[in-house]
């Protein structure tokens, strides 16, 4: 189940490659909470991480970016002002 | 029983709640313009276990800067120009004869980003989470990893703290080799500990 990737540019082949992310969405919710970790928690990656491991908790079976979207919609009402 | 849990259901599939959450983070200031292009486009092609294997293949190849990489992993891989997120407390475990290293989270994905980019699906799933704690030698092989009994196993668990390495052992009759010749032998699971060289 590995997907070639193109990495022009790169000598090395990405061994056991698999693409990150699955759908937009899947990077979108990626990027947001690294957004959210270096804009509002300056870098501190400890508040969401404690999110994700609650929902990955709430739900073990879930899809993983789901209970990541779940964890950054719960992270969402501690930001920092 | 329609209710007795403390998170209502999701009523918007993904996809919506994951662009109002977008809006909502762009309007109050989160989200530059082109963020999310860029961190997407650097976890799709410029950060992954290319770097890692750059960081093997000089253990392999430069005794001393094994010695700088056992010693202090973050700042050894620094070296190489590999850091950022989820990389700031990096520990490397060198894989032996008679012990080999696995790394894991338990409790949810923590996993070395700058030296093997995200980690792949089975690394979040619940079974390689919970099973590679309870029976790695049974895990392993299962896996395609069988080890002797003799071989000691120590399984590492990620966390917020530190974030492990594994350095796997030289191949055998690789000493002519160059080190972007020995890099381009390491592989992804390999430097997670689910596969030997």
């Amino acid at each position: 189940m590995t997907t070639p990737l193109c990495l022009s540019g790169l000598d090395l082949p990405r061994r056991n490659g698999e693409l990150a992310f699955d759908a937009p969405w899947q990077s979108t919710v990626f990027a947001l909470a690294a957004a959210v970790i270096e804009h509002a928690f300056g870098g501190d990656r400890e508040p969401f991480r404690q999110q994700l491991i609650t929902a990955i908790a709430a739900e073990p079976g879930r899809p993983y970016w789901e209970s990541w979207t779940a964890a950054l919609e719960a992270l969402v009402p501690t930001l920092p002002e | 029983m329609s209710s007795g849990t403390h998170h209502p259901a999701p009523i918007l599939p993904v996809e919506q709640r994951v662009a109002a959450l977008e809006a909502l983070l762009t309007e109050r200031g989160l989200v530059p313009e082109g963020f999310i292009e860029q961190i997407t486009r650097r976890y799709e092609s410029e950060i992954g276990p290319m770097n890692g294997a750059k960081v093997v293949a000089r253990a392999w190849a430069d005794p001393e800067y094994k010695m700088r990489l056992l010693a202090d992993g973050t700042a050894a891989i620094a070296e190489l120009g590999f850091g950022g997120p989820e990389g700031d407390h990096m520990v490397v475990v060198e894989n032996t004869t008679a012990v080999h290293n696995v790394i894991v989270c338990t409790l949810c994905s923590c996993y070395p980003w700058p030296v093997l980019g995200l980690p792949p699906a089975w690394y979040k799933d619940p079974p390689y989470r919970a099973r590679m704690v309870r029976e790695p030698r049974a895990l392993l092989a299962e896996m395609g990893c069988p080890l002797p009994e003799e071989v000691e196993i120590r399984v590492w668990d990620s966390s917020a703290e530190v974030r492990y390495l594994v350095l796997p052992q030289r191949p055998p009759a690789t000493e002519g080799m160059t080190e972007t010749q020995l890099a381009a032998l390491v592989t992804r699971d390999a430097m997670i500990g689910v596969a030997r060289l």
